[in-house]
């Protein structure tokens, strides 16, 4: 397997007058790879060009060595995708509906259906799989749409919010699902979703986007060490001048309901001017501790979420 | 082991580029309308036609036998077997109604479900393109014409020939089984483009239904006003079923019932399959792929 399946350059795509992607670089390693951003980010307007949906403006790229505008009906053919959205064909069981869009994918017709029965019973439909679609509940929808996209055994799956609408039970059953076909080391998974915790633990690599441009990728594990230095801070007494010193310095200050207050060191930065601001602005520190950066801080920094 | 707890296990199989990838589409979509509620009633009443002209095929080789049932020989002569007994079948208005009804049960959902259950993001993320799409979705329009229409034509006029025992009717009429092909070719496009155009303009299969339905009926109301008010016969140019048979009379080389030029309609028909196109095109465009 190539190191990158993935790889895009200066990709430009815009809706009429809205840039939906503007100028983003990207070369995708091996293994899940979290796909982040604020809706509006151009998430959906990337996997829609990596699927060979939509036709860049400007911009090439390679999905599996195939060109992403040229040869579309060959990325499509080994790729795998599970939409957000429910999705069935009424009247069919899921036997039915597995093989049929294995056939589909061009698997020859016997082989679709032994293959549907097999990842049928993977994501553990194996039960109702001979049930009615239409009386599905939306866990085993869900399910269902993952069979769907790996039954012809794709080389990249794109999950696309692979865990909305699941109870807690059932968004861990999905996740490891997904860990464990991730963790052949030939197929690539790209999930899209807004649940950080979900990326956090199934991904390795997160790709941000906001406002259509590449806000930050690479290893979570090295986003979390290099950028970011982020303290939990309880103070007391003129709390506010406190927080606009730390913002007049370059910080960003986000102040949880219990009246936490975690601010985001610049890497220029370092704690002695937390501490210096205190003692200018009068304000008593009765806890500072460095914080174990999660995906959320990472997001919430490079984005900008307050 | 369960599978499951196995892992992720690969296919060793290949995935091939298929010669013609809408035939799972089509296959599918036959078995699916066979499951539907009424259809193989509806389906056999559709039949009906057919097996009452494979009767007087028989009946027309066994006249003197029948002669028994009445005084005047001309009272039979409907059963004559020449292109106008092929006309008759083609264009009686029972079996263009029951191809509506047999459209409203085959064809409704065909559309309308995949845009209703988000479907079509599932095909289109496959190595299927549009063409592939419509050609599946009307093969499945296609197949059950085709069964009313081309199959009892050639059936006919096989079943002619072993009747009679010669070829004397082949080489009396050679044209006729190019006609039964030409007219069971025209009148499926139009029900394939007819149908699809209107499964594609609503999510609702019921509402699909009644347009369907009621479109077809609605253009006969029309000629119907028009024609008692202005008594123009070219009024009947806006009547769907009047088109298809004056077409159908074409074909057979048969005097159309009303006094047009039989090209006329054949033109509407071909516009109206061109404007279904045309609409087909961008309906199924502008839905969105990827959420």
């Amino acid at each position: 397997m190539n190191v990158e399946n993935v790889e895009v350059k200066d990709l430009h795509f815009n809706y009429g007058k809205v840039k939906a992607l503007d100028g983003v670089n990207l070369k995708l390693p091996g293994g899940a790879i979290g796909l982040l951003g604020p809706n509006g980010a151009g998430k959906s307007t990337l996997i829609k060009i990596l699927l060979g949906f939509l036709t860049p403006d400007k911009g090439e790229g390679l999905v599996l060595g195939y060109d992403i505008k040229k040869q579309q009906s060959s990325i499509r053919r080994y790729v795998g995708y599970m939409p957000e959205s429910d999705c069935l064909i009424p009247g069919m069981d899921a036997v039915s509906f597995t093989s049929y869009l294995g056939e589909l994918s061009g698997m020859p017709r016997q082989e679709a259906m032994k293959r549907a029965h097999e990842v049928l019973f993977y994501v553990g439909l194996e039960e109702s799989r001979y049930r009615n679609l239409e009386t599905y509940s939306s866990g085993m929808k869900q399910r269902l749409k993952l069979a769907q996209a790996i039954v012809h055994d794709p080389k990249i799956i794109f999950l696309d919010e692979p865990t909305s609408g699941l109870d807690p039970r059932g968004r861990i059953e999905i996740l490891d699902l997904i860990m464990d076909i991730s963790s052949k080391k030939d197929i690539q998974v790209l999930i899209s979703s807004h649940i950080l915790s979900d990326i956090e633990s199934v991904c390795s690599y997160v790709v941000i986007l906001t406002k259509g441009e590449l806000a930050s990728q690479g290893k979570i594990s090295d986003l979390k060490q290099i950028n970011y230095s982020l303290y939990e801070i309880k103070a007391f007494e003129n709390v506010e001048r406190f927080i606009d010193g730390l913002r007049n310095i370059g910080c960003k200050v986000e102040q949880t309901t219990d009246k936490l207050i975690k601010v985001y060191l610049p890497p220029e930065k370092n704690p002695q001017d937390i501490i210096s601001i205190a003692v200018e602005e009068k304000t008593q520190i009765r806890h500072f501790v460095k914080s174990q950066t999660s995906l959320e801080d990472i997001f919430a920094e490079v984005v900008g979420v307050d | 082991m369960p599978i499951k707890e196995k892992g992720y296990a690969h296919w060793d199989g290949k995935l091939k580029k298929m010669k013609f990838p809408w035939k799972p589409i089509t296959r599918y979509g036959i078995k699916l309308t066979f499951k539907k509620k009424f259809f193989k009633f509806s389906f056999f009443l559709t039949l009906v036609p057919a097996l009452i002209y494979l009767a007087g095929i028989y009946a027309s080789e066994k006249i003197e036998d029948f002669s028994f049932l009445t005084r005047d020989t001309d009272t039979l002569s409907f059963l004559k077997v020449d292109p106008k007994y092929f006309s008759s079948y083609f264009t009686n208005e029972f079996l263009l109604f029951m191809i509506v009804l047999l459209m409203v049960f085959c064809g409704a959902g065909l559309i309308s479900d995949d845009l209703k259950y988000n479907s079509l993001q599932l095909y289109f993320s496959r190595p299927i393109k549009k063409k592939d799409y419509f050609m599946g979705k009307a093969a499945v329009i296609a197949f059950f014409i085709f069964i009313v229409t081309l199959i009892p034509g050639i059936m006919f006029i096989i079943m002619k020939l072993i009747f009679s025992g010669s070829f004397r009717f082949l080489a009396s009429f050679p044209w006729l089984f190019f006609s039964v092909i030409g007219y069971s070719i025209f009148i499926t496009t139009f029900f394939a483009f007819y149908t699809l155009f209107i499964s594609s303009i609503n999510k609702n299969r019921r509402y699909v239904g009644i347009f369907i339905f009621g479109l077809y009926f609605f253009s006969e109301i029309i000629f119907g006003i028009f024609f008692g008010i202005f008594k123009s016969k070219y009024f009947a140019l806006l009547s769907l079923k009047i088109n298809l048979q004056q077409v159908g009379a074409g074909f057979f080389g048969q005097k159309p019932a009303y006094d047009i030029p039989w090209i006329l309609s054949f033109f509407i028909i071909i516009m109206i399959c061109i404007l279904a196109a045309i609409v087909l095109k961008r309906k199924i465009r502008s839905v969105e792929v990827v959420k």
